[in-house]
């Protein structure tokens, strides 16, 4: 049956509406990185205006955000592989032995707001000479990842069937080869899914990095601050260096997203 | 039984000794820090502002001079507050030589015993401290000791467009509250699409820039006794003449959450006549690259009020050293070379307003400012007030309490009866914070 013609334009109406609200800051950063200082500022020069590249130029050359961006995807990266590698078997025994009170606590770290633990972190890896290191950047984000993948990989797990291991176990597996053979390929998705939350999680963080990190282990986030002075606030570098942030994990969203699907669309319990 | 205990304790062995492991590895890719102890590096938190700038490029000179290492570390404003506060809090020694905000934390670090005593330090006979300018010493003071050293101040002034009083037949900026007002009004009559005025209306934001507008109507946001004085017949005056000015001559729907940003992006695109603001924002509105009214901006004197015109006059930035610091002599060394008359005067060469008089008398050290803002910043030094805000531990709390008013002023709502119960609320918070 074809859906009325009156429901068809709603459709469009409402999917324009929500789509263009959602991107249209988006859109403005994108353009206003293209614009110097005095036609941000500018409504008449909202849309057409002579573009400049001076801005990423700043970005790129003057303000070392190469190295930034390195900083970043390491801590990023190091983080999540970490979060993943003790969250996975940990998310697997407490979907499996019905660890509730276990997971409650890993819970709790969630609830516990990030800033109240900030004096206390900064006591403790000052004293062990850490602070200004990138170990200490991966230990706090992991503070928040690794909840993350566990609660979002016990769901996962209980979604599958313990059949499938029970098999594996009858053929001669032992418990860890059967996570490790059956049940692992089979949460490819799931692990898609919390290591690019995991990921995104740790290159927009802005606290953690603030008070733990130095000049040479400064990430993306802190780093675009520096557009920010007393009195001088230049836009434009402020723009270009957001969005040289934000590309980055989109492309990696978008490249891993089509990743997720596929692995959807293969599951192995069929019919 | 014994066979199952073996099994756990080796298992936490095991665990204990990888806990041990990867916080090892973890730790050895930390950066390793100074090996030689506290004694050639200084490390040194600065704001980002064109004084950072400028001192990033003269470091090597002072680097060679001394054979001393500096390590710099530069924040946003803000975001340096909030590491202040974690680190200093957790008594760290990773910071020797701090750049705060005397007016607005300065209080609260020297409460907290963040600053370290300069008594002795300051009586340097080369380096001179008497050259400092009172007011701005007297807000780096804490409990009689020196705390910080002034490096940069800021007043209060009247921002004007040339063009839009010409046009309006005004030949020369206003003197007075009384003719601001006026004028103001003649543009708005004259340029429909333009703003007669523009200023800071956001709670918090705006109270800075209206404290002159209260001293000059003879008030102050506390009495001689400490009292709370918001809702004096002066404070109320103040307060329906800034709101007042906003709501007539100012811009159309005009928000009421705007700070500097906001308010000089208006002036700078050409949609107001008059603004007041701190002097250490002039090169947004006369920068090219970042107003489109460059060349057609004025600055006045503070207009007069009721009892004078009484602009604040207050070091906005001091340099001050932590007192948990282990290489406090050192730490000293960067901020006398930091300080001294050569870099205040090569400072102020490239537009960064100094604390030292003499450099103010040196013709060489006004000579890049423009001729008008120099003679408005001569007029603000001399009646200048030497503090821009409420002087109390709790700044930003503070500032919201006696911003209120200023809102409701902007909206049309009884200002008076907003300065009883803003008052009200000042004084429980100055008792809250006597106790």
């Amino acid at each position: 049956m074809k859906p009325r013609p009156a429901y068809r334009v709603f459709r469009v109406v409402a999917l324009t509406f929500v789509v263009l609200s959602l991107l249209a800051p988006l859109l403005w950063m994108i353009a206003a990185s293209f614009k110097t200082n005095v036609d941000i500022y500018d409504p008449g020069k909202a849309l057409s205006f002579s573009p400049t590249m001076g801005n990423y130029a700043k970005v790129l050359q003057q303000a070392n955000y190469v190295e930034f961006i390195v900083n970043s995807l390491w801590v990023a990266f190091a983080a999540t592989v970490a979060s993943l590698i003790l969250g996975l078997p940990a998310a697997y025994s407490m979907s499996r032995f019905n660890m509730k009170k276990s997971a409650l606590v890993v819970l709790m770290a969630r609830v516990i707001p990030g800033v109240s633990l900030l004096v206390p972190w900064y006591y403790v890896f000052s004293n062990l000479k850490m602070v200004g290191g990138f170990g200490v950047l991966i230990i706090s984000h992991m503070f928040v990842s690794l909840p993350l993948v566990v609660y979002i990989m016990m769901g996962y797990f209980d979604s599958l069937p313990e059949e499938l291991e029970e098999a594996g176990l009858v053929d001669g597996l032992t418990h860890i080869g059967a996570f490790r053979r059956v049940i692992l390929p089979l949460s490819v998705p799931g692990i898609a899914t919390s290591g690019i939350l995991s990921f995104i999680f740790s290159w927009n963080n802005f606290m953690f990095a603030l008070v733990l990190s130095d000049a040479d282990t400064k990430t993306l986030p802190v780093a675009i601050f520096d557009f920010v002075g007393y009195a001088s606030i230049d836009w434009g570098g402020l723009m270009a260096a957001s969005t040289v942030v934000t590309l980055p994990i989109m492309l990696i969203a978008l490249f891993v997203q089509k990743y997720v699907v596929s692995g959807l669309t293969a599951g192995a319990t069929k019919g | 039984m014994t066979e199952r205990r073996d099994d756990v304790r080796r298992r936490s062995i095991f665990g204990t000794s990888l806990a041990v492991v990867v916080a090892m590895g973890l730790s050895a890719c930390g950066g390793g820090g100074d090996d030689g102890g506290a004694s050639k590096t200084v490390r040194v938190t600065l704001a980002n502002h064109v004084w950072t700038e400028n001192i990033k490029q003269a470091l090597p000179e002072f680097e060679k001079q001394t054979g001393l290492k500096v390590e710099i570390t530069q924040l946003g404003e803000d975001q340096l507050s909030d590491q202040y506060n974690v680190k200093l809090n957790a008594g760290s020694s990773d910071i020797d030589v701090m750049m705060y905000r005397p007016l607005q934390e300065g209080r609260l670090f020297a409460k907290n015993t963040y600053l370290a005593d300069l008594s002795a330090q300051v009586k340097s006979n080369t380096w001179d401290f008497s050259d400092f300018q009172a007011g701005p010493v007297e807000a780096t003071t804490y409990e009689g000791k020196p705390v910080g050293v002034p490096i940069i101040t800021e007043q209060e002034v009247l921002y004007y467009r040339k063009d839009l009083l010409a046009k309006a037949g005004l030949s020369a900026p206003p003197k007075t509250l009384d003719e601001l007002k006026a004028a103001a009004a003649k543009v708005k009559a004259a340029e429909p699409d333009v703003a007669g005025f523009v200023a800071r209306t956001g709670k918090s934001a705006a109270v800075t820039q209206f404290s002159s507008f209260l001293y000059s109507f003879g008030g102050d946001f506390a009495d001689s006794s400490g009292k709370a004085a918001v809702n004096s017949d002066a404070a109320k005056q103040a307060y329906a003449y800034y709101g007042g000015l906003i709501k007539d001559s100012g811009p159309a729907n005009v928000s009421t959450d705007m700070g500097w940003p906001e308010a000089m992006a208006i002036f700078t695109q050409g949609k107001a006549a008059f603004y007041t603001e701190a002097n250490s924002l002039y090169k947004n509105a006369t920068d090219p690259a970042k107003s489109k009214v460059s060349d057609q901006v004025g600055v006045a004197p503070f207009p007069a009020g009721p009892t004078g015109s009484k602009p604040y006059n207050i070091p906005s930035w001091a340099l001050g050293i932590n007192s948990s610091s282990e290489n406090t002599s050192n730490a000293w060394k960067f901020i006398e070379w930091a300080t001294s008359k050569e870099q205040t005067l090569a400072q102020q060469k490239s537009g960064v307003p100094g604390a030292r008089s003499s450099v103010w008398s040196n013709p060489e050290g006004t000579s890049s400012f423009p001729k008008d803002l120099v003679e408005a910043i001569a007029a603000s030094t001399k009646a200048g007030v030497g503090h821009d805000r409420p002087l109390v531990v709790k700044v930003a709390e503070a500032r919201e309490i006696v911003g209120q008013p200023i809102v409701d002023a902007i909206t049309g709502k009884d200002a008076a009866a907003a300065a009883d119960t803003a008052n009200a609320a000042f004084q429980k918070f100055l008792d809250d914070e006597a106790k």
